[in-house]
């Protein structure tokens, strides 16, 4: 009960600290493929920092949901984020839900944050909620599906259990079926965190945003919780990623020197995927909003392809 | 026993390269560009090509390693550089139109792979041990989606030149399933076989040339008006 | 503790009291609101404790009812139907109170006796068929609760809609009761008897292609009242027009009939089944689920919107009953029971949250005095009770943690997810298929409940009525609380009701399957504990912890900042008013072009000019999707009975003798057919 507790602890502060790191290294990354100089990797930490010690406006148009959503989107992405394994295979609150309530709690945030989308009453909040409820939707069954492959595979929707799978296997992440559910979570993902070509985290261009439109009214400490909230998500997605599909160097143990490797090991593959979204960042020109169900529909492709070919091994 | 003698890994390898191949292949009914479609077709040749090499180092069959050596030429470098050309030159709309929309065109790839699986379990024989003799079983399933997404494509898209791209990726399906289940016909007949495809790109590439200037369109609809 | 009986037959004569007495109040309104309701409320407290008693100590005695002896009128409780009439009762409680408040200003207008006799007589018919243990009995009870809830639906009866909704509604009904009637006589054949006891696992034993026209009919005649797809056209059309007590009686408890009659048919009356049964059912409720959900993303008529909600949880529960069945054929019982505990468990869960948003939506249309949302807004200041109830209902109903629709759903998810294991034929890959239908009907709910939340709600008023809303009467509050209590106790107590479930998995599987659902005491698992645990107390609990965290340390930051309220910036647009606010129907548009081959949509555009046609001075615009079923089933359908009809008048010939003479060559031929046999 006490080591529950305190391994809760250790993995939120890391969570809380390590998420606006992959954010900053992210912008970074993508600013110096672009030859840019770009904002330092701290930045997040500053930006951050500055808005909780600001002041705020609040829209007299709104309501008390304006204000419950940055503690609800906080939260429930917090909750998430304890029930992967993260430096180890055994996830804090692995008792507390699975991989089911994962994907259910992030929406529950995405719920009150297209609300809070509607409240403010200006038409662009409304219209990044339609957006955001109209992608979220369309990626649902391909993230189930892919996050079913996975999970049939151990038979479990434990992420532990998962985790536990894909390490004792040799040579696992080279089957089909996790490389074509993988790349359908990469697609999910980059939709979900809301990246190009999906979403453009850096526009503040009215007609093209979705997750900024959103949060458009939001000022001081409440832009920062959902700010902070949104690079948790993205660091949650990613380690649920890293740790299903290649979880080469977690330890099962909580012990302190394995748990240092594994932290090595985290950040070491998070920043290959950093990375590797980086490039797709770049490479690519953001989609017209009604190109993204091609996307969506290739990664709810790519998962059945994935459950499919389990069907013969 | 050393990682590369390990028939086991070998079919992983080959495993993995045939899932690549396929989304590749569906990523190919995904995307709009015609320059980048030939691109992906000849990444999969090229993968084609290594998925040979694969079978040809574990089974120790040298003729595979011609077999793969031509493949890697000629649709990996040669066919995609004489199509690219001829869409520069044709200076056609670079945006594929397909007939029925996107995610239903790719949800209907994923369909004929289920189709595809179906097809080829009678070649799967799990009692037998792993080892060379079942390599690249899941290859088959493969090829044979392979084979029917392609045609699917030759349906499904209007201009001369992108029925062209698909009809390669039906050819790549042919010579997949030949490798996995036969590994490698003789090699005269790929040879020969081969050798067809870069007669009939050819003439294709006329013909679509041909079509362009009668029609002022690739669109091979508008030859319903040639019917008496 | 005693047999639930004397309690149910005190609340079938609780019920029968206020039916008779809304015949004595036909005239005094005031008199009937209260009395009336008050019996109601009375027979469901009584019903409660009838359904308590009956879970805690299961048995399946029979006993007869006192009233009348023309015909064997006998009931049971065991725990099946326990299950269900604590639903009943559960959701009639809160209705009850609800209706306290809700008529009083109708007292003037309306025939309040009349709606008081036939509430309580479908209270009274409800609680008749989840207990009826004779299929004669049963089919009685049927068509009395069926009736009444036609009287019920044509209450208001002055407009069109409401009438031509009621005739269809009646006639679906009707031809569903047809083909149980027919199932209920194959099956009366074979036992030589019309008790249910003697239809225990009797359909299994019957010939296969009996067996599958038993089947078959039961499914067609049960789906109707479900509502189940292409049988659902009735279902939006007659819940919205009823008043909304009596709305969210019909789509709370009433379409749970029809899967009551499944759970009794499926579990009861069959053994393991032929393997497509499930696989059919399986289908049939992902299609049910899918189309309902996306038909109530398009609709903004508030009311229509929760009524195609409905169907889309049919579809869910459906599922999980195809699931069982699959399992059941394939020989795995434990599996088989995770998926009943699921489809039950949402049935239970959906009538109380789908109970409490159509009293929530009635509050707010009895105040707006309208039901399209297009003329709601801003509510949440003007009523911000029924905003909270119908928020807490919405999270519920989108599945999302930790309420009760999250764990029925979770439970649903699981048993999918193990059916993948359970076979090697291609069959095995319809279950997760199916789990991810279900995970797109999720998320499309979700979506489709921020609108019905956010558009009528939140932001500016969109209409003078709304500006002007007045908060629900007290007695409708406390009934929307009850309800919303109950989403969270079924949600959090997940794990402490499960047990109750044990004897309806034993009496229809043989197994009981509470000890493998609980793990820790705190968690939920399916199976066993490596399959996976979920915890919404858990949940619930860390989400307090850190939220109340959050809360403190922003607050103490705020304490020193300055905190203004202002006009919204709108990305510097000056000026905010409700016509620049997002509608209900740019809010699904997405969606409606995204699945344009599903909806049909068309649109109009009609500008009128009156100088140059560069300056319109109207334009029209008219959007809209294409009723699907209606124009490419119904309508073909139609035409073609009204056709034979047509044909059939040849032998009207108007005359006395033409039809005694009918009647007479009808009587030989009936005759000489006896004879023959």
């Amino acid at each position: 009960m006490i080591a529950v507790f305190f391994t809760a602890v250790v993995q939120l502060l890391l969570l809380l600290t390590v998420a606006p790191l992959v954010s900053g290294l992210i912008k970074t990354l993508k600013a110096r493929l672009q030859v840019r100089r770009g904002p330092g990797i701290l930045q997040p930490y500053h930006d951050l920092h500055k808005l909780f010690r600001k002041g705020m406006v609040l829209p007299d148009t709104a309501s008390w949901i304006f204000t419950a959503t940055p503690y609800v989107v906080f939260s429930a992405t917090a909750i998430a984020g304890l029930m992967i394994p993260m430096i180890s295979a055994k996830a804090p609150l692995g008792l507390f839900g699975g991989v089911l309530a994962v994907v259910y709690l992030l929406g529950l945030g995405r719920f009150f944050l297209a609300l809070a989308g509607l409240d403010t009453g200006s038409s662009f909040g409304g219209l990044g909620s339609s957006r955001e409820m109209t992608i979220a939707a369309l990626a649902e069954p391909a993230m189930m599906l892919a996050v079913f492959t996975v999970a049939i595979g151990a038979n479990s929707t434990s992420l532990s259990e998962i985790a536990k799978v894909a390490t004792s296997t040799t040579w696992h992440f080279l089957a089909p079926a996790q490389m074509l559910a993988f790349a359908a979570l990469f697609l999910v993902l980059i939709a979900e965190t809301g990246r190009i070509p999906v979403d453009n985290p850096a526009t503040h261009l009215e007609l093209t945003m979705i997750h900024e439109a959103m949060i458009l009214e939001y000022s001081g400490p409440y832009l920062g919780l959902l700010e902070w909230g949104a690079s948790i998500k993205q660091l949650l997605l990613m380690t649920l990623l890293i740790n299903a599909f290649l979880p080469f160097g977690l330890h099962s143990k909580w012990s302190l020197g394995g748990l240092l490797i594994s932290l090595v090991y985290l950040l070491l593959k998070l920043l290959v995927l950093a990375a590797s979204i980086v490039l797709v960042e770049t490479t690519n020109a953001k989609m017209r909003f009604f190109r993204v169900p091609d996307l969506l529909a290739m990664a709810f492709t790519l998962a059945a392809l994935g459950l499919v070919s389990t069907f013969l091994f | 026993m050393h990682t590369l003698q390990d028939p086991q890994f070998g079919d992983k390898m080959v495993t993995l390269m045939a899932a690549l191949v396929l989304v590749l292949q569906i990523a190919m009914v995904a995307q709009r560009w015609i320059v980048t479609n030939i691109r992906l077709f000849a990444a999969q040749s090229f993968l084609l090509a290594f998925i040979a090499f694969t079978i040809a180092y574990f089974n120790h069959a040298p003729h595979i390693y011609a077999a793969a050596v031509a493949t890697l030429l000629a649709k990996g470098i040669l066919v995609p550089i004489v199509l690219e050309r001829l869409v520069a030159r044709i200076e056609i709309r670079q945006e594929i139109e397909p007939i029925l929309n996107m995610p239903l065109s790719i949800v209907i790839s994923g369909g004929l792979t289920l189709v595809g699986y179906v097809l080829a379990e009678p070649f799967y024989r799990p009692d037998e041990a792993p080892g060379a003799s079942t390599l690249g079983h899941n290859a088959l399933a493969v090829a044979i989606s392979l084979f029917l997404i392609g045609f699917f494509m030759m349906i499904n898209r209007r201009k001369a030149l992108t029925q062209v791209l698909a009809l390669l990726c039906l050819e790549n399906g042919l010579f997949l399933a030949a490798i996995s289940l036969t590994y490698g016909m003789p090699l005269i007949v790929e040879l020969g076989v081969l050798f067809d495809v870069l007669v009939a790109v050819m003439v294709l590439g006329i013909l679509v040339y041909r079509i362009r200037e009668s029609f002022e369109s690739m669109d091979v609809s508008r030859m319903r008006r040639l019917r008496g | 503790m005693g047999s639930p009986h004397p309690f149910l037959v005190s609340a079938l004569l609780a019920f029968l009291a206020g039916a008779v007495s809304g015949l004595v109040t036909w005239r005094r309104p005031a008199a009937a609101r209260v009395v009336a309701f008050a019996f109601a409320v009375l027979g469901s407290l009584l019903l409660l404790v009838a359904a308590f008693r009956a879970l805690a100590h299961p048995s399946s005695a029979i006993s007869s009812l006192p009233l009348v002896t023309l015909f064997p009128c006998t009931v049971r409780l065991d725990p099946l139907s326990a299950w269900f009439t604590l639903t009943l009762a559960l959701l009639a409680l809160a209705v009850s109170v609800y209706s306290f408040g809700y008529l009083r200003p109708m007292e003037r207008t309306r025939n309040l006796g009349a709606l008081g006799f036939f509430y309580n007589a479908l209270l009274l018919g409800l609680a008749l068929v989840f207990t009826a243990a004779n299929a004669f009995f049963f089919l009685s009870a049927w068509e009395v609760m069926a009736v009444s809830a036609f009287c019920l639906v044509v209450f208001e009866h002055e407009k069109a809609e409401t009438r031509s909704a009621a005739i269809v509604y009646i006639i679906m009904s009707h031809a569903g009761t047809v083909m149980m009637l027919a199932a209920f006589l194959l099956l009366a054949a074979s036992a030589g008897s019309v008790d249910f006891a003697a239809f225990h696992l009797l359909a299994s034993k019957l010939p296969p292609a009996e067996q599958g026209a038993v089947f078959l009919l039961f499914f067609a005649g049960f789906g109707v009242k479900a509502g189940i797809v292409p049988l659902h056209v009735w279902l939006p059309d007659a819940h919205p027009v009823a008043p909304s007590n009596v709305s969210a009686l019909m789509s709370g408890i009433v379409i749970k009939c029809g899967i009551y009659g499944m759970a009794r048919v499926f579990f009861d009356f069959f053994g393991p089944p032929p393997l497509w049964t499930g696989t059919l059912v399986l289908a049939v409720g992902v299609v049910t689920a899918l189309v309902g959900v996306l038909y109530a993303l398009q609709e903004h008529d508030l009311k229509r919107l929760l009524a195609y909600h409905s169907i889309e949880n049919i579809g869910i529960i459906v599922m999980g009953f195809g699931a069982a069945l699959m399992f059941r054929a394939l020989g795995h019982p434990n599996l088989a029971a995770i998926a009943i505990v699921g489809a039950l468990y949402h049935t239970l869960n959906h009538a109380i949250f789908k109970g409490l948003l159509f009293l929530a939506a009635g509050s707010v249309v009895q105040s707006v005095r309208t039901r399209n949302m297009e003329e709601m807004g801003g509510l949440v200041r003007r009523m911000p009770g029924t905003a909270l109830f119908f928020l807490i209902g919405a999270i519920a109903i989108s599945g999302l943690p930790p309420l009760n629709g999250f764990v029925s759903e979770w439970l649903t998810y699981q048993a999918l997810l193990a059916g993948f294991g359970t076979t090697h034929s291609l069959t095995r890959l319809m279950f997760p298929i199916a789990g991810a239908l279900l995970a797109l009907t999720a998320a499309l709910a979700a979506a489709c409940f921020v609108k019905a939340f956010g558009i009528p709600f939140l932001a500016l008023p969109r209409s003078e009525a709304a500006a002007t809303a007045q908060e629900a009467e007290p007695a409708m509050r406390y009934a929307m609380a009850l309800l919303a209590a109950a989403c969270f106790v079924l949600g959090l107590g997940a794990t402490w009701i499960l047990p109750v479930f044990d004897s309806i998995t034993q009496q229809a599987l043989g197994v009981p399957i509470s000890s493998s659902l609980l793990a820790h005491g705190i968690a939920l698992q399916a199976g066993t504990p490596q399959s996976g645990t979920v915890s919404p107390a858990g949940i619930a609990l860390v989400f307090l912890a850190l939220a109340g965290t959050a809360v403190y340390l922003v607050n103490r930051r705020l304490r020193h900042a300055r905190v203004a309220t202002g006009p919204a910036w709108d990305c510097g647009l000056p000026g905010l008013t409700s016509d620049n606010e997002y509608t209900a129907t740019a809010f699904s548009k997405p969606l409606r072009l995204i699945f344009s081959a599903f909806y049909r949509p068309r649109r109009e555009i009609r500008p009128e000019y009156e100088v140059s046609p560069y300056y319109p001075s109207v334009i029209r615009f008219e959007s809209g999707i294409e009723a699907t079923f209606e124009k490419r089933l119904y309508d073909p359908l139609k035409d073609w009975v009204f056709g034979l009809s047509r044909r059939m008048r040849a032998i009207q010939a108007g005359s006395i003798h033409a039809y005694l003479a009918y009647i007479f060559v009808t009587l030989i031929l009936l005759l000489l057919f006896g004879v023959r046999q």
